[in-house]
């Protein structure tokens, strides 16, 4: 049942049809052979009503809106021109700025596409002119972008959150070394970069110049501040968050910035909604999905003939990252983190893994399996933006996906990198 | 056969060794064969009872105080002071009571269901952020309850600030003192780590956490009578295995917190501090009363009788 | 997007029923009110939020029940979406191997997805619709709120219709023109209209 539910999936997938129908399918055909016929497909529909249930999913709606009204406002762009002024002149500056820029962002938006056009609309033109290859500078603009996926907040990590019943604060906190880490990993590849190919540096600020620009970007700076100070404070949870982020992010556009009229209001809610909506139905069916395999017992089946029980914990950890990153290459991340942690519980409840760790490394592999060809989702998001051909887009990416998988072996190796902040806020 | 059981705790916990106990009978003693679910497996408390309502399941065990949105008066447990303070007598009430032995069996019928057992969890301990011995020591805090009115009606009569929450974020909000308490029993107050953040646990000793356990009426009632006795027989032998695991599951929970951490206090509340918040639980039974009209004030009544009988003796 | 362009970009402004007559009328208006419910869901939900976190915090008490309004909102968000999603071909798929096939290869796969995916829908209304039935029969309701379940899940069963008869529509949109669309308003290809925008 397992095998043939897996190839009507892959088979449906790969035709192109939209996403919800390779899970609803394979999920229709698991309660007709469970159930003999249609008569417990009741069940299906209430496990799809029970999947949006969770509170802490208005998050991802909440954030979305957030870095929408920022990107479409002004507060995406004054933070990049507070980096620039900073580390514009250094070897390599403009793209370790990119790199930083994403990051910054990062800490204000939830998801990686948001991040790609906040950042690399306004920076792509830049590093062309500078001298920078455009396969380099896309392969930046999308993997520097996976940081904003592990900085909080993330929707990768709300939605694991939620099926995994995994603290979300936790997860969060536990994302910024590994993001730290990975940036600080390409800004020293982009500085080889820069070097080996002599590209110019940018004009130095003056400091006159750099006040300039944090005074204009002192705003937005304030974001993380009200979260974290907000949430430590004991003012709102981390989901309620994400609702004051919008307040926030509305006072500065609509009243400080005065950047967006009040009819803008509309239209960026209606875009969230819709963004929102077509993540959600498939966090439905995959919680209608999950539900016939967990019935079937399903994973408990693939997980002894795997022989993951003998693995112990490094190796289930292991075994974890490689299946991500392979679904990620083909599949959409939501969508793999859905099917797949059910999957995973059983060995990582049985192993004691930490299931933050696990959080951490998960949105890791996510997030380098859609930036990595053939068919990573990111790919297709920056054809799409930038308007490049495929080829052009993938050239650059092996170095930067060589350490992102270096990254997560260092994760793995050391996991206080994720955990030591996590340790520190949650565990003193 | 192979029967299917839900519940909605996790491994290790009071349900779970419920479900195992009674598996380990059905299994040592027929060809039968059981497969147990634990929470979140297939869903929430309420998805596994309609579940169990749908016939996909054969056994579910839902808290009464979840199952309020399907039979209303089992909130009933959520009345304060309601049931015996300690626990041998606790023990006689689950087994003597007409209330639970015979009036909520007929509740659970008219839903399709055929409750085989009610059994205690463990005592209601209350951690807040400073030690509690009066009604007024709770003014001005904001204490965490499941979305229940019941059981905000029985905060707000001990003169706190009900606040419901779900349970994934009540540590967080404990933590950064969004709320200032919450109710639990001490088991989970242990596994779950609420002693870190909310070191003072005050025994009030207004109610126990009360769990029910049924089958799918009209699989049970097609069941054979041999099967029948022997469903009947696993859910008494699971009971007085739970007994005797809860009576010093209790004791060995305060001891690990106390052996973690130096900041937990423990108040015992004394005869004369108990009537004080006795005092407030008529306002509850009103509500009660209001909330499930005749069927819910026979119910009441009747708890009352069985509780003087059992304390008479 | 970042040029602080005063005018904000929307990709799914304009919509324009596939239908002839009477019932294009009925389908634009439909689709307005769908992008009603998908914006004003998200604001209500930033405001219920947050004036609950101005009442817990100022006035020392929170909304009873503003847990359950997001819930509703969230159902309501998601299955008003998956229509409009559908009018706008706004729906995730993996179109790689799909976007390497020759025209003709395109179009006829298109009628498929659109004809099997349309079927899917109609069957989840269906199920839906049977579901919302047995739980109006259990009466089983919000706590807070007292509302009846089955009434916030109303949705569901309507949102797969409308989906449903999307996917229908393109499919013949496929069958009686010459190029390939991805739903009834929006043409297959790397054009503006398709680019997903954040
Ligand atoms: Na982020
Ligand atoms: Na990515």
């Amino acid at each position: 049942m397992a095998t043939i539910m897996m190839l009507i999936m892959i088979g449906l997938l790969l035709l192109g049809f939209p996403m919800m129908v390779p899970l609803i399918a394979g999920a229709i055909y698991g309660f007709v052979m469970m159930f003999d016929g249609l008569g417990q497909m009741g069940t299906f529909i209430q496990q799809m009503m029970g999947g949006i249930r969770p509170a802490s999913l208005i998050a991802v709606p909440m954030f979305i809106l957030a870095a929408d009204i920022m990107t479409r406002g002004q507060s995406a762009d004054r933070l990049i021109n507070m980096v620039m002024a900073f580390i514009g002149h250094v070897k390599g500056g403009l793209a370790i700025s990119t790199a930083t820029s994403c990051t910054l962002f990062g800490a204000v938006s939830g998801s990686t596409q948001a991040t790609v056009v906040a950042v690399g609309s306004p920076l792509r033109p830049k590093m062309l002119k500078a001298g920078y290859s455009d396969p380099f500078t896309l392969a930046l603009i999308i993997n520097a972008s996976d940081i904003a996926f592990l900085i909080p907040p993330s929707i990768g990590m709300i939605i694991y959150g939620v099926i995994s019943e995994t603290s979300i604060a936790e997860l969060f906190i536990a994302g910024i070394g590994p993001g730290i880490l990975i940036l600080f990993m390409f800004s020293i590849y982009c500085l080889i970069y820069a070097y080996k190919n002599d590209v110019p540096t940018e004009e130095r600020a003056s400091w006159g110049q750099r006040a300039v620009a944090v005074r204009d970007a002192i705003w937005p700076l304030f974001f993380p501040v009200i979260i974290v100070g907000g949430i430590y404070g004991g003012i709102f949870s981390p989901t309620e968050a994400a609702a004051v982020c919008v307040l926030y992010a509305f006072l500065l556009e609509f009243v400080v910035f005065r950047s967006l009229k009040l009819a803008d209001v509309y239209k960026i809610a209606k875009s969230t909604g819709l963004i929102t909506a077509v993540v959600f139905i498939l966090v439905a069916v995959g919680n209608g999905f999950s539900w016939i395999i967990s019935f079937a017992q399903i994973p408990q089946a693939i997980l002894s003939a795997v022989g993951v029980n003998e693995a112990g914990p490094v190796g289930v950890l292991i075994a974890i990252c490689i299946a991500f990153f392979i679904a990620c290459m083909f599949v959409d991340p939501i969508v793999v983190i859905l099917v797949l942690t059910p999957i995973f519980a059983p060995a990582i409840q049985a192993t004691g893994l930490d299931p933050v760790l696990v959080g951490v490394l998960i949105t890791l592999q996510v997030a380098i399996g859609s930036a990595t060809p053939p068919f990573g989702c990111d790919i297709f998001t920056a054809i799409a933006i930038f308007k490049r051909p495929y080829l052009e887009v993938i050239r650059g990416t092996p170095p930067f996906i060589i350490m992102l998988v270096a990254a997560a072996g260092l994760i793995i190796a050391f996991p206080d990198i994720a955990l030591f902040l996590r340790d520190v806020a949650f565990r003193d | 056969a192979n029967w299917r059981y839900a519940h909605e705790e996790y491994e290790g916990d009071v349900q779970d060794v419920y479900a195992y106990k009674f598996k380990e009978y059905i299994e040592e003693n027929s060809d039968h064969t059981l497969q147990v679910f634990r929470f979140g497996e297939l869903g929430e408390s309420d998805d596994i009872m309609e579940q169990t309502q749908a016939g996909i399941l054969n056994f579910v065990n839902q808290s009464p105080g979840f199952t309020g949105a399907l039979i209303p008066e089992a909130q009933i447990f959520f009345i304060p002071y309601l049931m015996p303070t300690d626990m041998e007598t606790v023990v006689e009430f689950f087994r003597t009571s007409e209330a639970i032995n015979e009036n909520f069996p007929k509740l659970y019928a008219d839903k399709g269901l055929e409750l085989l057992k009610m059994y205690p969890e463990g005592e209601m301990v209350v951690t807040v952020d400073e030690p509690v011995t009066k009604p007024a020591d709770f003014n001005n805090k904001k204490i965490r309850v499941m979305t229940n009115p019941l059981l905000s009606e029985t905060y707000s009569a001990f003169g706190a600030t009900p606040t419901p929450l779900p349970w994934g974020e009540v540590y967080g909000a404990l933590q950064t003192n969004m709320i200032q308490g919450q109710e639990n029993p001490i088991f989970w107050i242990e596994s779950g780590g609420l002693y870190e953040v909310s070191p003072n646990l005050v025994f009030t000793k207004h109610g126990w956490f009360t769990t029910a356990m049924m089958a799918n009426k009209s699989f049970y009632d097609g069941l054979s009578d041999e099967d029948k006795k022997l469903v009947q027989d696993a859910a008494d032998f699971a009971f007085e295995e739970i007994i005797e695991h809860i009576d010093g599951l209790a004791d060995e929970s305060l001891a690990k917190i106390q052996e973690k951490s130096d900041d937990v206090t423990v108040t015992r509340l004394s005869d004369e501090q108990i009537e004080a918040f006795k005092e407030r639980a008529p306002q509850v039974e009103e509500k009660f009363i209001e909330m499930t009209g005749d069927t819910g004030k026979e119910l009441l009544n009747q708890f009352k009788e069985d509780l003087k009988e059992v304390q008479s003796e | 997007m970042s040029e602080n362009s005063p005018d904000i970009e929307d990709d799914t402004g304009s919509y324009e029923s596939g239908l002839p007559g009477f019932l294009g009328t009925i389908d634009t208006w439909i689709a307005k009110v769908e992008a009603v419910m998908l914006a004003l869901g998200v604001i209500l939900m930033a405001v219920n939020t947050c004036v609950n976190v101005v009442a817990r915090y100022v006035f020392g008490e929170g909304l009873f029940f503003s847990g359950e309004i997001n819930r509703i909102l969230i159902i309501l968000i998601t299955f008003a979406g998956i229509g409009y999603a559908a009018r706008h071909g706004r729906h995730i798929r993996m179109s790689a191997v799909y976007d390497a096939l020759p025209t003709k290869a395109r179009k006829v796969l298109m009628i498929f997805i659109a004809l099997f995916t349309s079927a899917v829908m109609f069957f989840l209304c269906y199920y839906a619709y049977q579901y919302i039935e047995t739980l109006y029969g259990r009466g089983r309701i919000l706590p807070a709120l007292g509302i009846e379940i089955w009434m916030i899940y109303i949705w569901a069963p309507i949102g797969f219709a409308i989906t449903g008869i999307q996917y229908l529509l393109t499919a013949i949109k496929n069958l009686t023109s010459k190029d390939v669309y991805l739903s009834t308003g929006v043409k297959d290809g790397y054009s503006d209209t398709e680019s997903e925008v954040l």
